[in-house]
């Protein structure tokens, strides 16, 4: 009874303000709402542009088809979910965090109520694993679908998506963390291009609504020169989606290391590449202020 | 004196291997290189396109203007730090038609190694990378600037098997492959596609339906579908042939629920292939239509196979080469039909093909050519192309009725394209207006289309194929394969359940008199989700069965199993009370649900005969401790190798599932008493039940037995009840023989390693040179830290050389580290200095040697040393063993300091599909092999003696990757430097086109068994007689051998022996043909003097060609040769007689 009491009072604290401050280090863990925004970059550009005035280094962690659970992220190992894990949990300590973002929810929805508490679970297994890296956390919840040829009805997808995105909530008020609910904000119109992934238009359009689901001002600045940005960042993106999955890992670190593991140390001079790019964007914000 | 390779190394200088290396990057001019082609009678090849046109093509297809779009890819096989990915999308044209491309347009670049590509919907679908992108350009004959990236998530663990082959299907869906390292993630509107492994997957842009066609393979990239719609599918990583894909059948190395249980290709034994393409239209000749043509581009060829029909499946037979060369460069990787009815090969041009096994950065590594090959029939007209974009929609639809399977397929691709609207009142027109029934090749092309249609049709789904399907139904004298294709179009994604179509289907799978359709019907019957529909797919075992048919069912079966089961359970789903269709859905599904009702099974006494061992069998896999007592108290009467099968199944059940022992002692001792195999685990598992009662047994057994396998199982047992004491003491007596000693160290060493190891180097000082101690230092090798402690032991002592060096051997095949122990042997049996691993210098330098000064006739007879074990691991065209890769076209694919490496450092470079995993048990043994399969929570792996051992991945305390390859290190360290540059030359001539180990075509018999002229066999002649040999339960113990690469059988390498004193000399030998459809075939002897032939028990007379009328089922042959009259080698081929529906292939294998 105390017990329960006392997490009601938890949760109705209001949930802290998302805010971005100088020198942090955002991760982005997710599926492939995430992944394909880094070939985009249309929304980090936007939050970028919104924080002109900080230096600020986005990671986009997003892989297609993950949960919680990091069932996309075992490559070998799939049938091992404690690796499974591992490897979501060590891919993101690694980049020293500072802010965490973690759009889960989609691909769990597809097990509809039932598999709420599993999601759940995982979900405060993320967050507890996580904790050491002391980095803020931003719940995101999932993008809802909309109408297409490959997903005539959403209806159904939508009511689900809302129990888990309810689930997510609930969580970030246990705990005290942001909740971010783009479910809400972020409406594609004929922007996806099979009802549930935005094209790049759709990231281009609803970037004002996403920032608005983070509670961010949008920036003020010319389109021009957030192109500009926007283009910097990919860059950047692609230099470190490249470093960080690179082809090949079978024989760079995996199990046919020894074959062609003297190539891996390769895949350390991809860093000067990101740090260039780094600058550049950092050149380019200098000059929206 | 013997010159070791170590001493010889440093006389050769490293500018000789350099000078090697330039060697091997031949001249890039495409007319020497076609000069160097062996054209198939009455065709030519000419070159249709070559760099700077085009560079490194990795897959083309057409478009319907017959232009060639190629992924072409100069990064791969990866992109060095700081490269903007630059990879292509090229169109090729011939704009003139004069048979040559004279136009090349770059559509799309910035592309990150593009594995494969097929053009449609206004643009190109391409593999990039992690993702299924769509290209296209928004001004007409201009650039792609639009990207769509439509599916993503797929795996990139190795660029040469991120997903590729795409091919339109003939239901314009399209079809891509991944490979067996790719694991992908892939997210749809109707949920996460996960596959881990290999696979073919089967897409609809319009819907982004994504599904998974088949599992399974290497690296498959040959995929084409017969003109009926049938797939069939190549590995260019795996040796069996061509394969003919089900829908969601399972191939080799497959992951998912049922993988425990896999189909297999046609031919098993052949090279690897890539690309696939079928024979169609006029251009061909007659006897070419429906063949299928693939490349070995490993050995530089481009092959032709001739399918015939064989039950519900296909045989495959190799045809002479439609190309053979022998330029290094030549890499025929893709092959498709032309829109002139010619045959276009891509050639990847590269003296390199290795990926993992060969550095990234190797200079040797071509990144610039490339060229498309034409085949073209001499005196042939070539077909005119078709106009098809821009053709009136009943311009198209008369496409539709073309000969050539090409112009079907793009005229419908055009057509699928085009209005709804605008099509679909033409199609209905068409049909209306045709006088009298439609053509049946017309009428399936115009179901594909229906099918394509539906999700344009602004009605809804399905009211397209409805409307053609009474079009279809009249079609007359419809044969088998079109009654199959069109049931595969109407139950296509969850069609089955539609209550219009669905009851028809259920009728089929019982009814229809050819197997293909009854295949089809069960297959599409597992998509059904009813209880019903596993009793319609069961009713097929009412007509003749085959593997193929047996395995759908099976796979059927069980994916209906969460629908049947529960109904069954309710006693509401009953199988007509047919026992057998009840035993095989039990047997297929054979969890513990199913243990009452097999028992019912068994007690209601209906089930036919050759069902019950099935039974019993299944009993022991899921039963508990009451039923495995069952099953042991059958065994008793059963056959000596059921009950055998039935104890290994009862120890396994005991030590995987941990069943208890039953409150009633089981009848163990009953089996024990009985002089054959199946006391062994009878023995272990009274052991593993503790039933001390029988102890008194073991021992006697242990001690009285002259077969050390028994003794081994009794010592096992002993010591899993804890009472081996006595027994031990009694077989370590100094008076015990040599062997006894050895067994009880050996049990000694599993359970107490130090005191093992005090005892064992005692033993060791004064052994006799035995294979046989090998187990001994294996026994020391697979425990944690055993084998420290054994060298401790060692220390300051003597062990004759000739058992240190088996001491060596094994523990380097052992595969774990055991570096201490290796020394402490090379000390104590004085052998010289441990070799040092070879430089690269040194490595060039022996392959430029072997060159220069390698005897390939000598190397095969060293290959063939028994004390090599090479063809223990290694098979040549499938006959041999499955440890290592199959060895017939390596000399065509791998350069020669390949092959150095690969013999004096294992484990440098592995093929994939052959490296070791390493478990520890939770009795701390270490095991090293193959992963064969995981399912059901249990990993079955194959260890280098090619033995299969299976795990519960559960009780495993580790688990991880081996970096050591299962071929033992210092295999050839005792060869002389003559005998390697021999081995090395003879490797580097298997497979190259005509050498004398040239790929051969004609069906040899390559493995054969002979009887061993052990004492034990000579007692068995002399109480029984030589002919009884060809009796089906034997008690003759068999040992495998190997025909030479040229077929022949060298008799002076078989055991012969005398059976009376005064009687001429014999060798026995026998094969296994395995017949899939029964009739006439033909065995061809080189000559057939001392030869008495049987076939199963019936003597037949061995002529140079002798028909035998063969039985479906796998049929001995057995052959007594009478020495004292034959001094011919044996070579017998299997060949077809004319006419015959016999489909027979010869059993190889190890």
């Amino acid at each position: 009874m105390l017990l329960s009491a006392l997490a009601l009072l938890v949760a109705a604290d209001p949930a802290p303000k998302f805010e971005l401050k100088d020198g942090d280090r955002v991760v982005w863990l997710g599926g492939t709402l995430v992944e394909r925004e880094q070939r985009y970059g249309h929304w980090e550009a936007a939050l970028l542009a919104a924080h002109a005035d900080k230096k600020i280094t986005f990671r986009n962690l997003g892989w297609s088809g993950d949960t919680v659970h990091g069932e996309a992220r075992g490559r070998f190992d799939f049938n091992n979910a404690e690796k499974c894990f591992k490897q979501i949990v060590d891919q993101t300590v690694e980049l020293k965090p500072t802010v965490i973002f973690v759009s889960y929810g989609t691909n769990e929805s597809f097990e509809g109520k039932e598999g709420l508490p599993k999601f759940e679970k995982g979900l405060e297994k993320l967050l507890d694993a996580l904790k050491p890296t002391n980095a803020r956390v931003v719940l995101l919840s999932p993008v809802r679908f909309e109408k297409s040829a490959s997903l005539p009805d959403p209806k159904p997808a939508n009511a689900r998506l809302a129990l888990y995105r309810d689930a997510i909530k609930a969580v970030a008020a246990k705990r005290g963390h942001a909740f971010a609910d783009a479910f809400e904000h972020v409406t594609p119109k004929d922007d996806t291009e099979n009802g549930m992934h935005l094209t790049e238009r759709g990231y281009e359009a609803t970037a004002a609504q996403w920032l608005a689901a983070l509670g961010v001002a949008p920036p003020t600045a010319p389109t021009g020169k957030l192109d500009a940005l926007r283009k910097a960042v990919v860059a950047k993106n692609e230099q470190f989606f490249n470093k960080w999955r690179p082809q090949n890992e079978t024989y760079l670190f995996g199990f046919r290391k020894h074959e062609q593991g003297r190539n891996a140390k390769e895949i350390a001079e991809f860093d000067p590449f990101i740090a260039k790019a780094e600058d550049e964007i950092a050149k380019l914000l200098k000059e929206l202020k | 004196m013997r010159h070791l390779i170590a001493l010889a190394l440093f006389a050769l200088s490293p500018q000789l291997a350099l000078a090697q290396r330039d060697a091997k990057i031949p001249d890039p001019d495409p007319e020497l290189e076609r000069k160097t082609f062996t054209v198939a009678p009455g065709f030519e090849v000419t070159l249709w396109a070559a760099d700077p046109l085009l560079a490194k093509p990795i897959q083309m297809n057409w478009d319907p203007q017959g232009r060639l779009w190629i992924a072409s890819s100069e990064h791969y096989p990866q992109i060095k730090p700081g490269e903007k990915a630059n990879d292509k999308i090229i169109v090729l044209e011939d704009t003139n038609g004069d048979g040559k491309a004279d136009k090349t347009t770059v559509f799309a670049d910035g592309l990150l190694i593009p594995t494969g590509l097929e053009p449609g919907d206004g643009g190109v679908y391409v593999a990039n990378s992690t993702e299924l992108v769509h290209l296209s350009a928004s001004k007409p004959g201009g650039k792609a600037d639009k990207k769509r990236v439509l599916l993503s998530g797929f795996g990139t663990e190795d660029t040469h098997h991120i997903i590729h082959t795409f091919r339109w299907g003939p239901d314009c869906r399209l079809y891509f492959n991944q490979s067996i390292y790719i694991h992908s993630h892939v997210e749809t509107p109707s949920g996460v596609k996960r596959l881990n492994a290999g696979g073919i997957w089967k897409f609809n842009p319009d819907k982004t339906e994504l599904d998974i066609f088949a599992r399974g393979w290497v690296n498959a990239w040959g995929h084409a579908f017969d003109k009926y719609g049938q797939s069939l599918v190549t590995d260019g990583a795996g040796g069996e042939g061509i394969n003919h894909a089900i829908p969601g059948g399972y191939y080799l190395t497959s992951q998912g629920p049922h993988a425990q249980r896999i189909l297999h290709g046609m031919n098993p034994g052949s090279p690897k292939y890539c690309g696939l393409e079928v024979v169609s239209g006029r251009h061909f000749p007659d006897d070419w239509q429906g063949d299928v043509i693939t490349n070995d581009f490993r050995g530089h060829r481009v092959c032709r196979f001739k399918l015939q029909d064989d039950g519900s499946t296909f045989a495959a037979r190799e045809m002479t080469e439609v190309i053979k060369s022998n330029h290094p460069a030549f890499r025929p990787i893709d092959v498709k039909m032309g829109p002139d009815g010619a045959l276009y090969i891509a050639d990847w041009y590269n003296p390199i093909i290795q990926h993992g096994e060969v550095d990234f950065r190797d200079e040797r590594r071509d990144k610039t050519h490339g060229r498309i090959w034409r085949v073209t029939a001499k005196n042939r007209d070539l077909v005119k192309p078709p106009k098809l974009v821009g053709a009136t929609v009943p311009e198209l639809l008369e496409q539709l009725k073309a000969p050539e399977q090409w112009t079907r397929q793009q005229a419908k691709r055009v057509l699928k394209e085009m209005d709804f609207l605008e099509v679909w009142p033409a199609v209905r027109n068409a049909i209306s207006s045709t006088k009298g029934p439609l053509d049946e090749v017309y009428a399936l092309e115009l179901l594909w289309l229906g099918r394509a249609l539906d999700d344009a049709n602004p009605k809804g789904s399905s009211s397209t194929l409805s409307n053609l399907r009474s079009a279809v139904r009249a079609v007359p004298n419809q044969s088998a394969n079109f009654r199959a294709a069109t049931l595969r179009v109407h139950c296509d994604s969850g069609a089955v359940r539609d209550p219009k179509i669905g009851p028809g289907v259920h009728a089929v799978a019982a009814r229809d008199e050819n197997p293909r359709v009854r295949l089809e019907a069960v297959r599409a019957l597992a998509q059904a989700r009813s209880a019903s529909a596993v009793e319609s797919a069961l009713g097929i075992l009412d007509k003749p069965m085959d593997r193929v048919l047996d395995y759908a069912l099976w796979l059927t079966v069980r994916e209906l199993e969460p629908y049947w089961m529960p109904e069954f359970q309710k006693g509401k789903l009953t199988f007509g009370g047919d026992a057998k269709k009840l035993a095989f859905a039990l047997n297929a599904v054979g969890n513990k649900d199913t243990v009452k009702p097999v028992l019912a099974l068994i007690d209601g006494g209906k089930v036919p005969k050759e069902n019950v061992h099935g039974l019993y069998l299944l009993l022991a896999r899921i039963g508990g401790p009451e039923e495995l007592s069952r099953v042991i108290g059958h065994s008793v009467r059963a056959t000596a190798s059921e009950r055998n099968e039935l104890l290994l199944a009862v120890e396994d059940a005991i030590r995987t599932r941990k069943v208890p022992a039953p409150k009633t002692p089981a009848a163990l001792e009953n089996v024990i008493v009985l002089d054959d195999a199946g006391r062994r685990p009878a023995m272990r598992a009274a052991g593993l039940w503790k039933a001390t009662a029988l102890s008194a047994k073991l021992h006697e057994i242990a001690l009285k037995t002259t077969s050390s396998e028994d003794r081994r199982a009794a010592l096992d047992g002993l010591f899993a009840m804890g009472t081996a004491d006595e027994t031990l003491n009694a077989l370590l007596q100094p008076k015990a023989t040599a062997d006894q000693r050895r067994d009880a160290l050996v049990a000694l060493a599993g359970v107490n390693p130090p005191r093992a190891a005090t005892l064992t180097a005692a033993f060791l000082a004064d052994a006799q040179s035995d294979e046989a101690l090998a187990d001994l230092f294996t026994a020391f090798a697979i425990r944690k830290g055993g084998a420290s402690l054994l060298a401790k032991e060692l220390a300051g002592k003597k062990v004759p050389a000739d058992v240190a060096k088996i001491g060596v051997k094994a523990a380097r095949a052992s595969g774990q580290p055991a570096d201490d122990l290796i020394a402490a042997l090379t000390k104590a049996g004085d052998l010289g200095a441990a070799r040092k691993p070879p430089t690269d210098a040194e490595v060039k330098a022996l392959a430029a040697d072997a060159m220069k000064t390698g005897s390939a006739a000598r190397g095969e007879l060293v290959y063939r040393r028994k004390e090599l074990q090479c063809l223990a691991c290694h098979a040549i065209a499938g006959a041999g063993g499955a440890v290592g890769p199959d060895m017939s076209s390596i000399g065509a694919s791998a350069q020669p300091d390949y092959l150095v490496d690969s013999l004096l450092l294992p484990s440098k470079a592995i093929k994939e599909g052959y490296n070791a995993i390493r478990v520890v048990t939770a009795d701390e043994k270490v095991y090293q092999g193959v992963k064969v399969r995981e399912a059901d929570g249990k990993l079955t792996i194959r260890t280098a003696e090619d033995k299969e051992l299976t795990f519960v991945t559960k009780d495993l305390i580790e688990r991880g990757d081996s970096t050591k390859s299962l071929m033992p290190e210092g295999i050839t360290d005792q060869l002389t430097k003559q005998e390697f540059a021999d081995l090395v030359k003879f490797l580097s001539e298997l497979g190259k086109v005509d050498g004398p180990y040239a790929p051969n075509k004609a069906r040899l018999v390559r493995r054969y068994q002979a009887i061993d002229a052990s004492p034990a066999n000579l007692n068995l002649f002399r109480r029984t007689r030589v002919s009884a040999a060809a009796e089906a339960d034997n008690p003759f113990a068999w040992l495998s051998a190997y025909s030479k690469v040229s077929g022949d059988l060298p008799l002076s390498e078989l055991p012969k022996f005398t059976v009376w004193n005064d009687t001429a000399a014999q060798s026995v030998v026998r094969f296994q043909l395995d017949v899939t459809t029964a009739g006439a075939a033909k065995l061809k002897f080189n000559a057939v003097a001392g030869l008495t032939v049987y076939v199963g028990n019936q003597p037949i007379e061995p002529k140079a060609e002798t028909v035998l009328d063969l039985k479906a089922g796998v049929q001995t042959v057995t052959v007594l040769i009478d020495r004292s009259k034959r001094a011919d080698d044996l070579r017998v081929e299997l060949d077809d007689v004319p006419n015959s529906p016999a489909r027979v292939s010869v059993l190889n294998g190890k």
